[in-house]
Formats: C-alpha cells, structure tokens, sequence
C-alpha cells in the first residue's frame, strides 16, 4: 500500500475556493444552457411536431380574451357566473344539511334529558359542541363543494393565468404580482384556500404580500351577513321592484371597497416592512386543456375543501362549547354574554357598532359562520345559537329592540369585510410563512384597518348628524 | 373592600416592576440590548471608515473619524478607548491604525455590507441609489455563520453589485479588475462600465440620473476641462469630470462586441422574431435565475405573441410555451432581431 496523504475536506474547500475566482459569473448560465442545448437535441430527434391547427385556436381564444373590448367583460361574466352558480346551488343542500343537523341535535338532547342526564351536560354537548359543529358544516360545506370545483374548472382549463395576464397591470401599481387577482379569487370561497393559493405566486415578496391582504376579500362564510345586511337595511328602504338590485349592488360595492383596501395595503407593504423580501415576475401562459373531471374532484374536494372544512371543523367545536356556557351562565338573572355585552358596549359605540356584535366577533374568531347566529342568541335572550327570525321581523328586533340604525348596518358590514381571519385562516398564515410575526402582522393591520375604518364613519355620520 | 384594594395595589405593582425589570422582555434590557447595539454599530462603522482609508493610503485622526461618524467628542473617546482595549486599533502619534484583528473584523463588516448590496439588488431588485443604505443598516450585528449562509445564498458572488469586489470569508479580496477611470479613457473607443463608485453619494446619484448603468458599452464623444459627453449609440450622456472620476471602464469582450447590435426584448415590434443575445448583467439573483429556469438562454428563438390592453405586460412564445413577461424585466433580455419567417 503506498502511502498517500489523506485528503480532508478542509484541502478540497480551499482548493475550491482557490478555483472559483477563475470560474467567472457567468458559470451558472452556461450550465443551464447546455443543459437546455441538450433538451433540445433529443427534442428535435425525438418529438413530432403536430399540426398547427390548435395553435391557432389557442391564439384566438387568447386574442379574445385579453382583448382591450372584451376581455374584462368576460372576465366578470365568468366571475358572476361562478357565484351565481355558488349561491343558488348552495342554497338548497344547505337547508337541507340544517334540518338534518338539527334534528339529530333534537333527538340526541332528548334521548339524554329522558335517560336522566343533567340538563347541562346535555346542552354543552348537544346545544353547545355538536350545535356550533353543526352550523358551520351547514353554511360552509354546500358552498365550498360548490364553488371549488368550479373554481378548479377554470384553473384547468387554463382561463385564470389570462385573468392574471388581463389584471396585471394593476397589480402591479400596487407592488404585487398579476397572480394575486387568482388567489383573491379564491379568497371568496375560503381565505384559508385562499393564502394556500398564493403557493402560485413564486416571487416571496408578492406572495408575503397576497397572504396578507387575503382577507381583505369577503369569503363564503362572510356573505350570508353581508347579503341579509343589505336586504333588510339597505334594500328596505327602496321600492320593492328594485330591492333584490339594490341589494345585490351592495353587497358588490362592499366587495369592490374589499378590492380597493387590498390595493392600499398591497402598495402600503410594498414599500415599508416588505421593501426588503425578493421578488420577480414571470408568468406562464398554459396551453389550453380540457380539464380532467377526476382530478378536479380530488383537488376541490380533498385538498380544498375537506382540508378548510377539518381546520374549521376543529376551531368551531370550541367556539359552540364557549357560546354555550357564556349564553348558559347567569350572574344575577343576566347572563355571562350579556354581561361581557354591556362591557363592550362604550367601545362598539365609538366605532358605531355595539357590545353585542362586538362579542359575537370575540367568539366568531374560530369561524365567521356564527356571528349572526351568537348574535340572535343574545339579542333574544335565549340560550343556544339561534338562526334569525324572518326578514320584517329582524327589522323590527335589531331597530325597534335594540336600537340599530343604518350606521350599525353599514358599520358591521365594513366590519365583517375589514376584521381580522378567522382562526383557520391564521393558522394557515402562519403554517405558509412558518413565521408568528407574519400571522400577527396579519390580524394587526386587518384589525386595525376595520378599527379606524368603522371609527370614521361612525364619526363622521354623528358629525353630520344623518344618525 | 378594603382587602381587594390591596389585592389590586399589589398586583398592579407586580405588574409594572415586571413590565421593567423582567429580564429578556422587560423595557430596560431591552433599552440594555438597544444601547448595546447602537454601540456596535458605531463600533463598526469606524472600523470600516478606517479601513476604507488605510486602502486609499490616508492616515486617520480623531477628528475626522468624529466627522465621518457623526457622534459627539465625548462618545468618539469612549468609542476609541474600547476599540483600544478590545485590541482593534493602535495609536501611533494622533493616527489611528488598525491591528489585525481589527482589520479582520474590519474586512468581515465590509463582506456583510457588499453582500447585503448584492442580495438587495439581485433578491429585493431595490433601486441601486437605495442599495448602500440598506445594506448599511443590515450589515451590523451578524454573526460569521449568518455571513457565510449569505454568502452561500447567493452563490458566492465577487464582486457587489457597484463592481467593488467582496473579501471571501479569510478577509482575501479575489482576484478583480477595476478597470481605466473615465477620465483616462481614450476617445471613441467603444468601451464597458464595470465599476460605478458609490461613494460619494451625490456623485454616485449624479452618475444614476444620467441613466449610466453597470455593463453598458459606451464611447466617448467629447472630453474636455468642464465635461465628458459619452454616448450609448442612442442618448447622450454629460458628466462633469469630477464625477466621471467615479466611472470605471474595461475594453469590450467578444460576448459584448456581439451585443452592440442587440436592442432590449422590449423594442422588438409586432411578432418579428429574434434570438436571445445575453441576459443583461443587471439582471442577476432570482430573476436571472427564473428566466434560465424558463429556457430563456442565449440562441433561443422568441417573439411577441399577446399583448396586454395596457402594453405591459407582454406574452412572449419561447421554446413552445407562452411567457408573460413585465416591461422592466423584458428590457433585461438582449435579443437580434430575425428576419420574419
């Protein structure tokens, strides 16, 4: 055996170190360049070139849809098709799912009552736990299975990179990236979906960026309080014939307001605690695919809509249990709800709210699902979370009863747009960007935004004296 | 009554000694941990100002380490009496010199800064004249291993992205060419800018108002006492010789002898196809990084096929697939145009 010097790693770092100043900067392109001389090598002896003729159909579909005339036409016929589609399919399972819900709910506790049980392990079971279950799954599993899959039809067929391509500009202004119009988008079905989405985003400042402002955009579980907000308030007082327009207008401009402090706080982030992160933009333009109907059912509904629908499912069986014993439990004939109420009330006023709305959203944290319901639970003096009574008779409760006005309406619904995520949607933040001070960051300037929001307009109506 | 009172009192008490004194969270070590850090910064600051001028052959004196700092006469003596001690600097008569520690550390603080730089420009794409500040900012308080993931990061670059080179983590300048200062350079001779000196500010802001950048080939056209006028072959540029003083430049490559006649993938008209000449050097980190990972290498075929209704961004088609791209990022992208097939 001849006796040679064991080499060390030391030796072969230096010596690497000592070679690389030879290696000049432009090493990595040529890498990657031969690599792709090489792809293109066996390319151009392995692969037949097809006809042209869906080439040609792709370029057309394209000059269609991102034309100057058309292209934000389409754009917003496929965005109110897809809602449209949401709302009314969602309509009928959902009540179904609720009766269904309930009625287990009903036979349960009397099973317990009749097997001698006491009445308050049967109501933090049934009435609390199950209950609190039971409204989220009914008010968000019709839509989401809805709108998902839909969702997932246009991203397969390739439509939604044009959005991308048509929005950009936009985007751009604002510091972000064209891609954020698809995960807003997808913010309408759920923000927790949403901030996954913005895995698409590949620049990590534009991403930072899109998680950050996801909520900004009203998801599903927010929709029911805005449309009832804007029949009963807004709606009501036009004639009859145009209430139902009048109604579907609010709810769009409290979305289109959504839009507008999406492109604020973008362009705010852009230029001051993100200023530093990396970015760039590139966008590919797929070819045009007839998606395929078994992978669309996957994605939708096991990666999207079970995945929100578990973490909702988790943070909502706390909620039910916490609304049940504040509903439950009374202090002197009043109960805890109430009481917590009447100590928030000084601060709901200053923003033109009031103590109630501002502890059913204390409670709604896990889920927005259970404002209206935690709020009709005090509201009516009853101990379970209760669905609203119809629509002349809310009127009369919330203005009659306890003194809401048109600034309480549009307050909650700026509110309900502007507050902070859901619990699901932080936790999500927080495992996209494995960073607690991105999570915080994000309910800090929701938070606050929906604060001083609501504090102006309350302040400015009282000014003005229109309350 | 009377007992909840003082229940209060006492925890209220509690309260606020811990808001204080809790150690880690407490408002006074943090304002500790904040001293702390400003003293290192000015520590470091004077390291590299002196430094900075050892390289440049002066010797430093008190008073101007004061002015470059700008700290009162009173901290600059503390500052000098620790640097002393920690055995960083010596006095010789009223000059300071660095010993070798403290021209290692020195070295390591000017690593961290022009690394910084570099991942400012390439990663954040800041604006070059916002580079130095923030870097500047960034480069206190890291720790050599954090130094060397940045380095590591970003592929062990060598030079910032001013062209001044970065030690390697032994403190060794690599091996750089600085190249022939404007003022000596001879007229008409087509040449590249590899190095825009960023100090001072003003002539570096001067230098980047005039649209100058980093790897573009130029000639001159007009040298006199009172200004240099250079061209680009399309816009004139007017330095006053002082400030061209900061303007390096290198004779042209064979790579840039063929980009003379490239124009910017933004110029390109219509769906006139050309071939990729080179990605600009302006151009590097993530972005650089994308656009190889798209196929976008030098002798690609690429023409426009779909244009935004506002003009940017625009859809090239590369090697089959259709890429959107921003205007500021496609004047990245030097091409030839083709003859129309």
């Amino acid at each position: 055996m001849t006796e040679t010097k064991q080499l060390q790693p030391q030796d072969v770092l230096a010596m690497a170190e000592s070679l690389r100043p030879q290696l000049g900067s432009g090493f990595r392109d040529e890498i990657v360049q031969s690599m792709y001389t090489e792809a293109q090598r066996i390319v151009d002896r392995a692969v037949n070139k097809g006809s042209k003729k869906k080439w040609d159909l792709d370029q057309r579909i394209d000059r269609l849809v991102t034309s100057p005339i058309f292209g934000l036409p389409i754009m917003l016929l496929i965005l109110a098709a897809v809602f449209w589609i949401t709302i009314v399919g969602a309509n009928v399972p959902s009540q179904m799912l609720a009766t269904g819900l309930f009625w287990i709910e009903e036979q349960a506790a009397n099973l317990f009552t009749s097997i001698g049980i006491p009445w308050w392990i049967t109501g933090f079971i049934w009435h609390g736990v199950y209950r609190g279950l039971a409204w989220v799954i009914s008010v968000m599993l019709p839509p989401m299975a809805i709108f998902f899959p839909v969702f997932t039809i246009l991203e397969d067929l390739g439509y939604l990179p044009r959005v991308a391509f048509n929005l950009d500009w936009m985007f751009k202004k604002a510091g972000a990236h064209g891609k954020q119009a698809l995960t807003m988008a997808m913010g309408f079905g759920c923000n927790a979906a949403g901030v996954v989405a913005t895995r698409v985003i590949d620049s990590p400042r534009e991403r930072l960026i899109a998680i950050l402002t996801n909520n900004f955009v009203p998801c599903n579980g927010r929709f029911p309080t805005l449309i009832m907000l804007a029949t009963v308030f807004v709606a009501a007082s036009f004639p009859p014939v145009f209430s139902s327009f009048v109604a579907a207008g609010t709810v769009v401009g409290v979305v289109l307001i959504g839009v507008f402090f999406t492109m604020l706080m973008s362009w705010i982030l852009s230029r001051t605690v993100l200023k530093g992160e990396a970015s760039a933009f590139t966008l590919e333009l797929p070819p045009y695919r007839r998606p395929s109907i078994g992978r669309i059912l996957y994605t939708s509904i096991i990666d999207r809509t079970i995945f929100v629908l578990w973490r909702a499912i988790l943070t909502a069986a706390p909620a039910g249990a916490a609304i049940w014993i504040l509903g439950n439990i009374n202090i002197q004939g009043v109960s805890l709800a109430q009481l917590i109420a009447n100590f928030l009330d000084p601060l709901g006023f200053l923003i033109g709210l009031d103590g109630v709305i501002l502890l059913a959203y204390i409670i709604a944290i896990p889920a927005n699902e259970i404002v209206v319901p935690t709020m009709m639970m005090v509201y009516m003096g009853v101990g379970m979370m209760t669905d609203p009574p119809s629509y002349s008779q809310l009127h009369t409760l919330l203005v009659d009863g306890h003194g809401w006005t048109m600034l309480t309406a549009v307050n909650l619904m700026l509110f309900s747009l502007l507050h902070n995520p859901c619990a699901t949607t932080i936790m999500t933040i927080y495992k996209e960007t494995k960073s607690k001070k991105w999570a915080a960051l994000s309910v800090v300037i929701t938070l606050g935004t929906a604060f001083i929001v609501t504090f102006l307009t309350a302040t400015i109506a009282r000014l003005a004296g229109w309350v | 009554m009377e007992g909840s009172f003082w229940i209060l009192l006492i925890l209220l008490v509690v309260f606020i000694v811990a808001v204080f004194f809790l150690p880690r969270y407490g408002i006074l070590s943090r304002w500790q941990h904040y001293q702390k850090s400003v003293e290192r910064e000015a520590l470091e600051d004077a390291l590299k100002y002196i430094f900075d001028q050892e390289q440049q052959g002066h010797y430093v004196h008190q008073d101007a380490l004061r002015g470059a700092l700008e700290i009162s006469a009173k901290r600059i003596y503390s500052l000098l009496d620790q640097m002393e001690s920690q055995g960083l600097i010596q006095h010789e008569q009223s000059q300071i010199i660095l010993t070798e520690n403290g021209e290692k550390l020195a070295l390591q603080i000017v690593r961290a800064h022009r690394l910084w730089e570099r991942y400012l420009a390439d990663e954040a794409r800041l604006p070059l004249n916002k580079v130095h500040s923030v870097a500047h900012r960034r480069e206190h308080g890291m720790s050599s291993t954090q130094i060397e993931e940045l380095d590591a990061a970003l592929g062990h670059p060598l030079a910032d992205p001013h062209g001044d080179p970065i030690p390697n983590a032994a403190g060794i300048f690599r091996p750089h060419e600085k190249g022939t200062n404007l003022n000596h350079w001879e007229e008409n001779t087509p040449g590249k800018i590899i190095h825009l000196e960023d100090e001072p500010p003003l002539a570096f802001a001067q230098i980047l108002a005039t649209g100058l950048k980093l790897g573009q080939t130029i000639r001159i056209l007009e040298k006199n006492n009172q200004r240099i006028v250079l061209t680009d072959g399309e816009n004139e540029f007017t330095l006053a010789p002082a400030v061209a003083a900061n303007v390096f430049l290198q004779e042209l490559s064979e790579t840039d002898q063929a980009l003379r006649d490239a124009i910017p993938l933004t110029a390109l008209k219509g769906t006139q196809p050309a071939e990729i000449v080179q990605l600009d050097e302006r151009c590097q980190g993530f972005t650089r990084r994308r656009f190889l990972d798209l196929g976008l290498t030098p002798g690609t075929t690429i023409y426009a096929e779909l244009e935004n209704a506002f003009g940017d961004p625009r859809a090239y088609r590369v090697r089959g697939t259709l890429i959107a791209l921003r205007k500021d990022q496609a004047d990245d992208i030097w091409v030839k145009p083709l003859p129309q097939a």
